[in-house]
C-alpha cells in the first residue's frame, strides 16, 4: 500500500505538535520513524490511524484522498496499529481477542468460529507463527501478546502496519523473532512503520528512516544514504550533550550494607543477598526483567518485607523499618514505575517536587506550607533538569514520559541522600534525557554518594557502574569490576538456561550428600 | 433548556398531585427562607450547619482517599457523648459546654479511628469498616437511652433534658442558636487545612496515589489515623451542636432519621470534594429539605411527591454543580 501524508499540522492548544509534515510510505518496506519523546511521532501516527481527526493536511491511500472519522475507517482501508500498551482482554482466548470487533457471522448472527480459525491458521502458517489460539491471553508472555496484537491487524487484512515502540518490552530473543516476522511481512508486500528510540534496531532492520524533531520532519532517507551518526545528530539537534565519562576515584566507606537478606515473595527460589555499596561508587545490577530485581529493590526501599537478614543504611539498621525511616537514614529512590510510584499524576508539579522534602523546615513553617518557597524550588528543579513544562503548577500528567522521569530524578537527587537507589532510570526515555540522567548520576557519584543502579539495559550498566552483578532467577552473581568483564560474559550469566542452572544445582546437592 | 425541562417535570408532578404550581412553589420558598419573623429561615440555617458539618467530615476523609461513610456512627456517638457528659458530669455553664463539645469530638474521632485501625491492622477496607461501625453506634446508644440513661417520665427512649445553662444561647433578636458559628469556624479551618498545611498536603497526596505517597516517604499509618480522627471529630462536633443547640437532649434516632450524614456525603460528592463549595452545597440541601416539607404542609403535596421533587432538583443541580466544581478543581490544581 502506498500511503502519503501531505502537509499535516496538528495544534494542541497553543502548542504546535506537528508542523507541515509530509511523508511517503511504500510497500515492501520497513519505514522507521525516530525522534525524541514529544517529537510528534505518535501524534503523526494517530492522524494516520484516525485517532486524531483535528488536523490540517491530507491523507492519500493509494493516491485516493481519504478522510477518517474514526480508527475503524482506517482499519477498513487496510491500516493496522500495534500500540505500545496492548489492548487485550486477559480472560479471553487468543482467538476471541483477535476477532473481537470484527466477528465473522454465520446465519442469524451466530459466530462463525470455524471460519475465523481457518483464516488464522492460514496466517499462522504463512508467517511461521506458533501460538495456541485457544489459550487465554492472561497466560501469555509479553512477546506472545504482541504477536496476538499483530495477528489482529493481519486478520483485518492490514496492508500497512504501524508498530509503536514494539521492542521496549521484549527480551532479546523475542526481539529477534519480531524482526524476522517483520521481514516476512515486508516480503509479502506489506508496508511497515516502526516507531522507535533505538538506532541499532533501525540500522539493522529498516529500509527507510525518517527523523522527527519538535513536530517537524527533519529528514526522510533510504537507510543506505544515511548513517548512525547523522541520525543521532538529527534526533537531538544541535544539542548541548554533556560528555559522559566515569572518572577514576577511590570509593569511600560502606553506605548500603545487605547481609543474608532473604526477601519475601521473590519470583523464584533463590539465595539470600549480600551486597555492599560504598561512597563514590556505582554498583550495577544487570539482568533480564522479572528475575527478582523489583522485589529486591522493594525490600531495600521498604516497600516489601524480608524474612531474615540485615539492611543497613549509613550504619543504621533499618531492617523492618518503614520507608520514611529509611529515607531519614539517608536513602532516596528513583522508582521504575513512574506513573504509580514516582508521581501523583493528578497533582501539580510543585506538589510532586516537594513531597519528599516537605518535613524539612525549608518548605514548612510549623504546620503551614511555604508556598512561595515550594514554587521557587520547583522552578529551580525544572530549570536545572530542563524539564519541559508550562509552569510549576501544571499537572504532572501533562508532561511527556521523559520529562516525568526527569522531574522524579530531579526531586530525588535534590535530597542529597547518601544512598541512591535507581531502578531503570532511563527506561523509555529519549536520547537527550538519557544522556543528562547519566551525567547527573555520575556527578552524584563524584560527590560521594553511593548508588545502586538496577537496570535491564546492559549498556547503561557498563557505562555507569564501577562494579557489576547479574541477577538471574532471584540470585545475585558474584561481583565483577566493570573493566575486567566483557559484555559476552555478563550476557551469558543473564541468559543462563534454567535447565543448566537446575543441573548445576542438582550437582551441588549431590555433592552435598 | 435544562431549566425548562426541570420546570415541565415539576409541573407534571404537581399536576399529578392535584396541586397548583404557584401555590406549591410559594410554599416551597416560604418554608425554606421565610416564615413569621424568618422562623423557617433559621431552621434552614440550623439544618445547613449540620449538613455542612457532615459534608466537611466526609470531604476531609474522601480527599485523603479514605472512603469514610461512617459519618452517621461518629455523629451519633458524638451526640450521645455530648448529652451524657452534660447530664452526668455536673459541670454547668460555659465550662460544661466546652466539656461536652470536647467529649463529643473525642468520641466521634475515636469511633472513626477504630475503623482506621481495623484497616491498618486487619485489612478491613475503610468503606466496609466505617459503614459497619454505624450499626453498633446506633444500637449501643439506642440501648443506653432506652435503659440505663433513660428519662423514664418522658415515655420516650431519650435522656433527661440538659441543664438550661448548657443550652446554646440564641442570637439576639432571633430564634437561631450559636451552633452554626462552630461550623463556620470549622469551614474556615478546613479551607486553611486543605490548601496551606503540611498534614492537609500529606492527606491530599495520599488521596491522589497511596503508592506514590508511601514511596515518597509519607507515613501512611499516621496520615490515615490523623485524617480519620479529624473527620470523626467533626462529625462528633455536629452531634454536640444538635444536642446542645436544637434538641437539648439525646433522643434515639434523632440524628439518624434526618439522614444528616448521608446528605453530607451526597453534598461532598456533588461538589467534587472542592472545599470552598461545601458551604453553598450544605445550604442548598438544607433549603431543599425545609422547602419540601413546607410544600407538603401547606400546599397539600403528598410527602412522596415532595421527596420525588427533591430528588429531581438534586439531579438537575448535580449535573450543573459538578461542572462548576470540577472546573474550579482544575483551577485549584492546574493554574
Amino acid at each position: 500500500m502506498f500511503a502519503k501524508l501531505q502537509d499535516i499540522s496538528v495544534n494542541f492548544g497553543e502548542v504546535r505538535a506537528l508542523n507541515n509534515v509530509s511523508l511517503d510510505i511504500s510497500p515492501n518496506q520497513i519505514h522507521a520513524i525516530v525522534g525524541e519523546n514529544g517529537a510528534g511521532k505518535s501524534t503523526l501516527m494517530s492522524v494516520l490511524f484516525g485517532l486524531n481527526v483535528n488536523y490540517s493536511g491530507q491523507i492519500f491511500i493509494d493516491k485516493v484522498d481519504k478522510i477518517w472519522t474514526t480508527p475503524s475507517d482506517a482499519i477498513k482501508a487496510g491500516i493496522g496499529m500495534v500500540h505500545q500498551h496492548f489492548m487485550l482482554i486477559e480472560s479471553m482466548t487468543v482467538l476471541e481477542n483477535i476477532i473481537l470487533g470484527s466477528e465473522p457471522n454465520k446465519y442469524m448472527g451466530f459466530l462463525d468460529f470455524q471460519f475465523a480459525e481457518k483464516k488464522l491458521h492460514d496466517l499462522l502458517r504463512a508467517y511461521n507463527f506458533s501460538i495456541n489460539l485457544n489459550q487465554t491471553v492472561g497466560g501469555l508472555s509479553v512477546g506472545q501478546r504482541q504477536m496476538v496484537e499483530i495477528l489482529k491487524t493481519l486478520y483485518r487484512s492490514a496492508e500497512l502496519i504501524i508498530l509503536d515502540e514494539p521492542t521496549a518490552v521484549l527480551t532479546p530473543a523475542e526481539r529477534t523473532d519480531l524482526f524476522n516476522s517483520l521481514q516476512d511481512f515486508k516480503k509479502a508486500g506489506k508496508s511497515i512503520i516502526l516507531i522507535t528510540h533505538k538506532i541499532d534496531e533501525v540500522m539493522a532492520n529498516a529500509d527507510h528512516v525518517s527523523v522527527m524533531r519538535a513536530g517537524k520532519l527533519i529528514s526522510s532517507l533510504p537507510i543506505d544514504n544515511t548513517s548512525r551518526g547523522q541520525i543521532s545528530e538529527e534526533i537531538v539537534g544541535a544539542s548541548k550533550t554533556k560528555s559522559i565519562s566515569r572518572k577514576k576515584i577511590k570509593s569511600g566507606s560502606v553506605k548500603l550494607h545487605l547481609s543474608d537478606l532473604d526477601v519475601l515473595g521473590m519470583p523464584q527460589i533463590g539465595n539470600s543477598f549480600n551486597l555492599e555499596v560504598k561512597a563514590n561508587e556505582i554498583v550495577g545490577i544487570a539482568g533480564v526483567a522479572g528475575n527478582g530485581q523489583s522485589e529486591f529493590v522493594e525490600a531495600i526501599v521498604g516497600l516489601r518485607s524480608s524474612k531474615s537478614g540485615l539492611i543497613e543504611i549509613c550504619g543504621t539498621d533499618v531492617t523492618g523499618a518503614d520507608i520514611y525511616t529509611r529515607r531519614d537514614a539517608g536513602l532516596c529512590y528513583i522508582p521504575e514505575d513512574r506513573q504509580k510510584r514516582g508521581l501523583a499524576l493528578d497533582a501539580q508539579l510543585s506538589e510532586n517536587a516537594s513531597i519528599s522534602s516537605l518535613s524539612s523546615k525549608a518548605f514548612a513553617n510549623g504546620p503551614f506550607l511555604r508556598k512561595t518557597k515550594i514554587k521557587n524550588f520547583t522552578e529551580d528543579l525544572i530549570e536545572k533538569f530542563d524539564v519541559k513544562a508550562s509552569s510549576s503548577s501544571a499537572l504532572a500528567n501533562s508532561l511527556s514520559g521523559g520529562n516525568k522521569q526527569k522531574l522524579i530524578i530531579a526531586r530525588e537527587l535534590s535530597l542529597e541522600s547518601d544512598v541512591i537507589i535507581a531502578e531503570n532510570p532511563t527506561w523509555g526515555v529519549d536520547l537527550g534525557a538519557i544522556n543528562q540522567i547519566h551525567y547527573e548520576l555520575l556527578s552524584m557519584r563524584e560527590n560521594g554518594h553511593a548508588i545502586l543502579l538496577v537496570s535491564s539495559d546492559l549498556d547503561e550498566i557498563l557505562t555507569l557502574s564501577d562494579r557489576v552483578l547479574v541477577m538471574f532467577e532471584s540470585e545475585l552473581s558474584q561481583s565483577f569490576r566493570t573493566e575486567k568483564v566483557t559484555r559476552e560474559e555478563l550476557g551469558k550469566l543473564m541468559l543462563m538456561k534454567a535447565s543448566e542452572k537446575k543441573k548445576r544445582k542438582r550437582q551441588i546437592s549431590h555433592e552435598a550428600i | 433548556m435544562t431549566a425548562l425541562s426541570l420546570f415541565l417535570i415539576l409541573l407534571l408532578l404537581l399536576n399529578l398531585a392535584d396541586a397548583n404550581f404557584f401555590e406549591a412553589s410559594q410554599a416551597f420558598l416560604k418554608s425554606a427562607f421565610g416564615g413569621r419573623r424568618y422562623a423557617y429561615l433559621y431552621v434552614t440555617i440550623s439544618r445547613c450547619a449540620l449538613i455542612t458539618g457532615m459534608a466537611i467530615a466526609a470531604l476531609i476523609a474522601f480527599r485523603a482517599g479514605l472512603i469514610n461513610i461512617g459519618g452517621e456512627g461518629q455523629l451519633v456517638i458524638g451526640g450521645f457523648v455530648a448529652a451524657f457528659v452534660s447530664i452526668y458530669s455536673g459541670v454547668t455553664g460555659v465550662a460544661g459546654i466546652i466539656l461536652a463539645i470536647l467529649g463529643a469530638m473525642i468520641g466521634g474521632g475515636l469511633w472513626a479511628v477504630l475503623a482506621g485501625l481495623m484497616k491498618l491492622k486487619l485489612g478491613v477496607p475503610i468503606l466496609v469498616g466505617t459503614l459497619l461501625l454505624n450499626y453498633p453506634a446506633r444500637y449501643i446508644t439506642s440501648y443506653f437511652v432506652s435503659h440505663p440513661f433513660r428519662d423514664v417520665s418522658s415515655g420516650m427512649p431519650q435522656t433527661h433534658l440538659l441543664d438550661k445553662s448548657l443550652w446554646f444561647p440564641l442570637i439576639e433578636g432571633t430564634r437561631l442558636d450559636i451552633g452554626f458559628m462552630f461550623i463556620l469556624i470549622v469551614y474556615a479551618f478546613v479551607l486553611v487545612y486543605s490548601h496551606r498545611t503540611v498534614p492537609g498536603y500529606h492527606a491530599k497526596m495520599t488521596g491522589h496515589s497511596i503508592e506514590f505517597a508511601a514511596t515518597s516517604g509519607i507515613n501512611i499509618f499516621n496520615t490515615t489515623l490523623k485524617t480519620l480522627a479529624f473527620s470523626g471529630a467533626i462529625a462528633g462536633l455536629v452531634g454536640a451542636i444538635a444536642v446542645l443547640g436544637i434538641h437539648h437532649r439525646f433522643t434515639d434516632g434523632m440524628l439518624v432519621q434526618p439522614l444528616y450524614a448521608w446528605t453530607g456525603i451526597v453534598a461532598a460528592l456533588l461538589i467534587n470534594l472542592v472545599p470552598w463549595a461545601v458551604l453553598p452545597a450544605g445550604f442548598f440541601f438544607a433549603a431543599l429539605t425545609s422547602g419540601a416539607s413546607g410544600m407538603e404542609r401547606t400546599a397539600d403535596v403528598p410527602k412522596e411527591i415532595a421527596i420525588i421533587i427533591q430528588g429531581i432538583i438534586i439531579l438537575f443541580v448535580a449535573s450543573k454543580a459538578t461542572n462548576i466544581a470540577s472546573s474550579s478543581k482544575k483551577k485549584e490544581e492546574g493554574s
